[in-house]
Order: structure tokens, then sequence, then C-alpha cells
């Protein structure tokens, strides 16, 4: 991933490159629906699929979990807690905090559901251009009035991309913050501050340099739309989406 | 609104919707429900954006979350997610960035005035989340408000102070590119 970024597209010819968007948008749709159902066997099958998928479109694992450290430590917390906060039988007691199995259940299953969300959701955005989500928002978007179909496809697609720049600023900001010895400072409060107005202040900045980039070459919400083009295998993959999602489901 | 601050304001509202988005992940979990930064990016958005460009920040970080792309807290997505035991959180950050933004916006965006516009905001949030957290598990409102409401108090009155105070810095740069 070029400059290790699990949020960023990168191009390629695999399946799900080359599978239209508006398909991939449904199938995620469906999936995290699943997912919510999905028990042991599920979940196993699910990973797989997603795990043969990732490598497919040339995503190394290895890569995806450097980048997530910080969420992999938030799916830690998130964890502990649900096996802290659950009833059941007690497993260990100590210092009045009880360790439930039924905790421990609760706790695999939310946090496998969340990293499974994750790892569709990194597949989707690193598998799709955001101006081929902006095209398909519109086409979901038409037959709904009082929506302004083309301004929702440019935020949308503006929303992807904007994720992986404040991905990319932070490690910026906080690597021109280690030079300067910021790391040291122990007060947390300060360090946040110092992390968090700078990442502001650079977000505001971008968006405002894409403004003006946008305003002078010209942007209208009135011009010629991107064609997307099936690849001929939506069919079956919308068959055999539907066709698990309803035997978890169900 | 002139097209130029036409686009500046979509790109800014996509700005916050990905910034709330951001604020998901840095949760803090206590019991079902984590403690997260989102809600004070949903309010700054309420403060800078105002009403009309609030709303559509919060309508396109929704519409991101229900399709699917893990955008709610702890890295969560889809409609199942914005119906489940935490949605009326979610959902409740719509009437809570109306209120907020034009509660602001009359009462002439001084840094007590916005704060105040913030805690009503976080209240609405709350008055949506708990009772739907009670009856979506059926837990009874003891429990509901012990595990839904009381243990982030502390947390949002600091993220309400330093919401102002980062939204105050927020719309004096936009103010110096003309947004």
């Amino acid at each position: 991933m070029d400059n290790g970024n699990a949020f960023a597209h990168h191009a390629g010819s695999s399946l799900l490159h080359e599978l239209d968007v508006r398909c991939k948008l449904i199938c995620i749709s469906l999936m995290s629906l699943s997912l919510l159902k999905a028990t042991i066997p599920a979940l196993s099958g699910i990973s797989l699929l997603l795990f043969m998928l990732m490598i497919h479109s040339g995503i190394h694992p290895w890569e995806v979990v450097k980048n997530l450290k910080y969420f992999l430590v938030l799916l830690v917390l998130i964890f502990i807690s649900r096996t802290m906060t659950t009833g059941g039988e007690a497993m260990v007691t100590f210092m009045e905090i009880t360790i439930t199995k039924e905790g421990i259940f609760a706790g695999t299953m939310v946090v496998w559901r969340f990293f499974l969300v994750m790892i569709s959701g990194i597949l989707f955005t690193v598998t799709t251009r955001p101006s081929h989500v902006k095209v398909a928002v519109q086409w979901f978007l038409a037959p709904i009035p009082f929506i302004p179909e083309k301004r929702a496809g440019v935020m949308v697609s503006l929303f992807l991309r904007f994720l992986p720049l404040m991905v990319q600023k932070s490690r910026q900001v906080a690597m021109a913050q280690k030079s300067r010895c910021g790391h040291l400072e122990k007060n947390p409060v300060k360090r946040v501050k110092h992390l968090a107005l700078p990442l502001l202040k650079n977000m505001v900045q971008s968006a405002d340099g894409l403004a003006l980039g946008m305003t002078c070459r010209g942007y209208t919400e009135d011009r010629t739309e991107l064609a997307l083009e099936p690849s001929g295998r939506e069919i079956p993959v919308m068959i055999f989406s539907v066709f698990m999602s309803a035997l978890i489901l169900i | 609104m002139n097209p130029s601050n036409t686009l500046k304001m979509t790109i800014y509202t996509a700005l916050f919707a990905a910034l709330i988005a951001a604020g998901a992940f840095i949760a803090i979990p206590v019991g079902p429900v984590p403690i997260v930064l989102q809600n004070m990016f949903v309010l700054m958005a309420a403060l800078v954006l105002g009403p009309r460009w609030g709303l559509a920040a919060i309508l396109l970080y929704l519409f991101m979350g229900a399709c699917g792309f893990p955008v709610f807290s702890g890295g969560s997505g889809g409609l199942g997610w914005l119906f489940g035991p935490t949605g009326g959180y979610l959902l409740g950050y719509i009437p809570a960035v109306a209120v907020t933004a034009t509660l602001a916006k009359s009462l002439g965006h001084r840094p007590l005035t916005d704060a105040l516009a913030m805690a009503v905001g976080s209240l609405l949030v709350y008055g949506a989340g708990v009772p739907w957290l009670k009856f979506a598990t059926g837990m009874p409102w003891d429990k509901a408000l012990a595990l839904g409401l009381l243990p982030f108090i502390i947390g949002d009155l600091i993220k309400i102070a330093a919401g102002t105070w980062a939204a105050g810095m927020m719309r004096r740069i936009m103010d110096k590119t003309g947004a």
C-alpha cells in the first residue's frame, strides 16, 4: 500500500476492482446487516471470504494490521470492557472485578464483528475510485425527491478522500511533534492540544486548497458524468450475496 | 450564496462528516456505549457550519454508516447498527445539530452561548439515546441511565469546553479564507 495508507484507493485489476461500484455498495450493506445476526460459523465463513478477497485484491494483511494498530487497541479495550460488564458465570475475580465466561464470549463476538466491518470498509475504499462512488451515489439518490443528488455525490467522494488525508496529516503532525521532542511532554491535555490544533488547521487549509483548485478548474454540478461499466460478474455476485445474507438472517 | 461559497461549504460539510467519522475511532469504551469524540465533532459541525450545512454533514455521516462503512463508534457500520441499542444516540444527532446551530446563531456565537448551545445539543442526544437504549435492550430506567448517561457527564463537559474553543478557532480560520 503506497504511503502505508489503508484508507486510500489503490489501482488494480482484481474482481473487486472491476466490479460495478453499485453492486459493491449493495453487497457491503447486506454484509454489514448480516454481521449483526452472524454466529461463529457464519463469522468464520465471512472472515475466510474477506481474507481471500484481500489477498486477491493485492492487499497484504500485515499492512492492514500495521495501519489499524490504534483501531486494534480500541478493539482490545472494547473486549476488556465487555468481559467485565457482562453478567454470568464468574471465571476470575480480582479486586471486585469479575470476568465472566459470557463476557468473554460477548466480547469476542463484538470485536470480531467490528473487525470484519472495518475490513470490508477497507476492501471497498482500496478497490474503488472516489469518482465512481460519486456516480453510484447519484444513481441511488436520483429517484428520491428533494435531495440534490449531484451535490450529495460530490460530498460522498470528498468524504472518502478526506479520510485517508486525515490519517496522512495526523502522521505528519505526530512526526513533526516528535522531531521537536513533543513526545516527551507529560501533560496529556497539552499533547492532545499540540496534535489536534495543527491537524484541524491543516485540514481546513487542505479544504480551502481543494475549493480553490475546483473553482479554478471551472467546477460546476452540471458536468458530463463518468459512465459506470459493469464487468458482467455483478449478477452472480449479487445472487451469492443475497443468498448468503438470507441464510444468515433467517 | 454564490456558487463559489456553495462549493466551499460542500467541501467543509464533507470535511466535518470525515471528522465525525474519525472521532468515532477515538473512543473510551465503558459498558455497551463507549465515550467517543464523535459527538464533539457533531456539535462543532453545528457551530461552524450552521443549521443547513451542519445537518447535511450529519446526514452524510449517517448515510455512510448506513451503507456499511465503518464510521460508527468503535468501527461499526451498517443499517443494523443504526437501529441497534446505540441507534438512538446516532439518530439524536439530527435534532441536536439543528437545535445547537439555530440556538448558537440566534445567540450570536459567543464562547458562553456556544457552550450553552452545545450543552442543549448534548441533552438532546441523550434524550433520544437513553430511552432508545432502554427499550432496545429491555433494561430498567436506572440501569439505562447508569450505562447510557451518567458515565459520560464529566467527559461531555470537557468535550463542550474543548469543542467551543476548537469551533471558534475553525470559524476564525474559515473567516480569514472567506467561507
